[in-house]
């Protein structure tokens, strides 16, 4: 279970109640960006909780701040919480001062430009650039920012690298690996969320609505499909934290928790489909509409698979690594947990 | 508040040198040739000479007092030793039953003497029990059981018959659902009752059911006129509904419910080496999260048992995850195989996959069939 125990988790989770009441994200959608609710988090620090205290934040516990993600998700945050989170966390690993406001990040691919998520609303963008080591911060607000085709109400921008001023830049030892471990995570705590928020709206509507004379939830039928969903939430759930639990016992080096991220990640991933599909079916046609909150939750977790790589292509880069690994290591990967004593550790 | 309760536990460092003593001696008896590795190892494949090497070792009766032969370990440890064994695909049917699901039952129900009897032989590898809950005309609505118990001086008086009886044909004893009372008008979970039966009393007929991969481990028993002490009750009479659903919870989340055809994927890995495509990676890399995801969810419900707490759901969806898991496995292991010319294959790759396809069918039925798990769940969810 994800821990939402804890100030960090409590708190977020009471200003998401407060703030993020279930006509927030609709109201965003139709243009009206919740403010006060970005203000409130700000105003608690919230988004420099992975910042170390020596850099001006706090240095939760990883543990606890997954909790803030979960709940976050669980409101559909149409602000970007995790987003800064984790741009303030890669600041902090090049010793550099967390963003003013909010931020989004990016790696750097082969492309000078990358796809930002919550581009047309995050005041700073932060990126890792593996070739050189370095990891810098831009200005989003000043750059010209082309909005691209998202699956997610959050939106998504493109941003061109070159022509734009670096604010702050900064060499960081800190690897892609251990990067792509930490945002595999926090994706996947987000879908863990999202799938058991849609699972309960799923289960609320089947109990409430009315076919042939008796509640749909009567059905065996619907029984049997919302069962199946339950078991890959409770699935998605646990591998969640087992990748949240392996970022908080490697804090040191993010680089460790690799494999428990990307094992998330392709678990997750492949689970989306066999959830979106049965809420979508017993919710009829109500949820395939805006005015209700189904969307919110299923259109995130469409754009989340997709995010840096889908799941196929992870499932492949996991099988890879494991494939020149021997049997014996394999096993005590999905034993212990302890997937370090492979031959190959850099990719 | 998340809807199911997976704590993540941490493996137990502590627990690795017992692994590591397990493996080498699995590796030691099938390289000597002692058995031939197969999937479904804890229901088909069944040595007796090969239980009692593991009673010598301890790895039998690893939880109960060395009072009754058992060895005082936790059942973390037990679950390292069911891991292994099924990894390693060895002959572990004869004891499996027994160790898992009747020792805890005599601990809790049985007399003194029963204990002191059974249980050090059961840990020695030498005493099997089989499971009596399915009858012919109740398999999954187990609450229709018809077989009958009838109380007479000193004992009870057995007929009927149960069917799908694993092992019965080796086994010593055998606890049964009878019906000892009718059904309370329309409930039918009143009136059951567990008995154990001696199954070399007379009245017993013991008849192989040969399935569709040649083997033959299940049973039709027959019980005519067969007569037991009155010490035989386990538990409350009339309480036997509560008691057998109480110890389908334990026996659904256990690693035997998602790692029954490991050895399959394993033995693919050793062929396919560095042989493998893009597309068998994905595959390998999906497995491989699947089952680290299961295994940390039956490895929490261990800790909660561990603990004293059963969690009926949970364990639901464990069985269900894990059986479709089962199942899956041996699909993608073939398509990985694509990789690899068949002439290529060895002897034993080609004998593991054929058991692995032939034995796939009872995953999904054995402990309670799918849509029973899903049932399940689905009340727990508000649903029913």
């Amino acid at each position: 279970m994800i821990n939402t125990e804890g100030m960090v988790a409590e708190t977020a989770t009471k200003i998401y109640t407060d703030l993020c009441a279930r006509e927030v994200p609709h109201e965003a959608e139709a243009g009206k960006y919740p403010q006060a609710l970005w203000d409130a988090l700000t105003e608690n620090g919230l988004p420099l909780a992975w910042v170390s205290e020596a850099n001006g934040g706090f240095g939760a516990d990883y543990d606890e701040t997954f909790g803030a993600i979960w709940a976050s998700a669980q409101a559909a945050s149409p602000v970007p919480f995790a987003e800064t989170l984790i741009a303030n966390w890669m600041l902090d690993r090049a010793g550099l001062a967390p963003a003013d406001g909010s931020a989004s990040f990016a790696l750097s691919g082969h492309t000078p430009s990358a796809d930002i998520p919550f581009g047309m609303h995050a005041d700073k963008i932060v990126l890792f650039d593996e070739a050189h080591h370095e990891i810098s911060l831009f200005d989003n607000r000043a750059a010209v920012r082309s909005p691209e085709e998202s699956l997610s109400p959050d939106g998504m921008t493109q941003f061109i690298f070159s022509g734009h001023v670096v604010e702050q830049s900064a060499k960081t030892d800190i690897s892609r690996r251990a990067i792509e471990a930490l945002i595999l995570t926090v994706r996947a705590v987000q879908m863990a969320a999202a799938m058991e928020t849609a699972l309960n709206l799923s289960i609320d509507y089947v109990c409430q609505r009315e076919q042939f004379g008796r509640p749909l939830s009567k059905f065996q039928a619907i029984q049997q499909q919302l069962a199946v969903a339950a078991s890959e939430c409770a699935a998605a759930t646990m591998a969640a934290t087992q990748a949240a639990s392996a970022i908080a016992r490697h804090a040191d080096d993010p680089e460790q928790a690799w494999h428990e991220a990307v094992i998330a990640k392709v678990q997750i991933g492949h689970s989306v489909e066999a959830v979106t599909e049965p809420f979508h079916q017993v919710h009829g046609a109500m949820g395939y509409t805006q005015e209700y909150d189904l969307h919110h939750y299923t259109r995130r977790l469409w754009a989340w698979r997709d995010a840096l790589g889908n799941e196929f292509h992870w499932s492949k880069r996991l099988g890879e690594e494991l494939a020149l690994t021997s049997p014996d290591q394999i096993w005590k990967g999905v034993t212990t947990g302890d997937w370090t004593g492979g031959k190959v550790v850099a990719s | 508040m998340q809807r199911f309760n997976f704590p993540v536990v941490q493996p137990d460092p502590a627990l690795e040198e017992l692994r590591s003593e397990l493996q080498a001696f699995l590796k030691e008896e099938r390289e000597a040739g002692n058995y031939r590795p197969e999937p479904e190892c804890w229901m088909a494949s069944a040595d007796p000479e090969f239980s009692k090497k593991m009673g010598k070792r301890g790895w039998i009766g690893l939880t109960w007092s060395s009072q009754y032969g058992g060895h005082d370990k936790s059942a973390l440890e037990r679950y390292i030793v069911t891991e292994e064994t099924l990894r390693s695909g060895a002959p572990v049917g004869a004891h499996w039953i027994a160790d898992r699901q009747h020792a805890p039952m005599l601990l809790a129900h049985g007399t003194e003497e029963q204990k002191l009897d059974i249980l050090p032989r059961i840990a020695a590898g030498e005493c099997y029990f089989a499971i009596g809950l399915s009858e012919p005309g109740a398999g999954s609505d187990l609450a229709n059981v018809k077989t009958r118990a009838e109380k007479v001086a000193d004992g009870w008086k057995i007929n009927g018959q149960k069917i799908w009886s694993s092992g019965a044909h080796i086994s010593h004893y055998m606890v049964a659902l009878l019906r000892t009372s009718p059904a309370d008008g329309r409930n039918r979970h009143v009136g059951l009752s567990q008995i154990m039966i001696d199954l070399s009393l007379p009245g017993v007929t013991i008849k192989p059911i040969v399935d569709l991969s040649g083997d033959a481990h299940f049973n039709e028993v027959y019980f005519e006129d067969v007569i037991v002490p009155d010490d035989c009750l386990l538990g409350e009479e009339g309480g036997g509904w509560a008691q057998v659903t109480g110890e389908l919870a334990m026996e659904r989340s256990g690693p035997e419910r998602f790692l029954s055809s490991y050895i399959t994927l394993e033995t693919a890995l050793w062929q396919l080496s560095d042989k493998m495509g893009s597309d068998s990676h994905a595959r390998l890399g999906k497995l491989i999260a699947n089952l680290s995801t299961l295994k940390g969810m039956s490895w929490g419900i261990a800790n909660l048992l561990s603990q004293g707490v059963s969690p009926e759901t949970e364990a639901a969806l464990v069985k269900d995850l894990g059986n479709r898991l089962e199942n899956d496995l041996t699909q993608q292991v073939r398509a990985m195989l694509n990789d690899l010319p068949a002439e290529d294959w060895s002897p034993d790759m080609r004998r593991i996959m054929n058991i692995g396809v032939l034995r796939s069918p009872p995953n999904t039925l054995r402990g309670g069939t799918t849509e029973v798990m899903r049932g399940i769940t689905a009340r727990q969810l508000g649903l029913r």
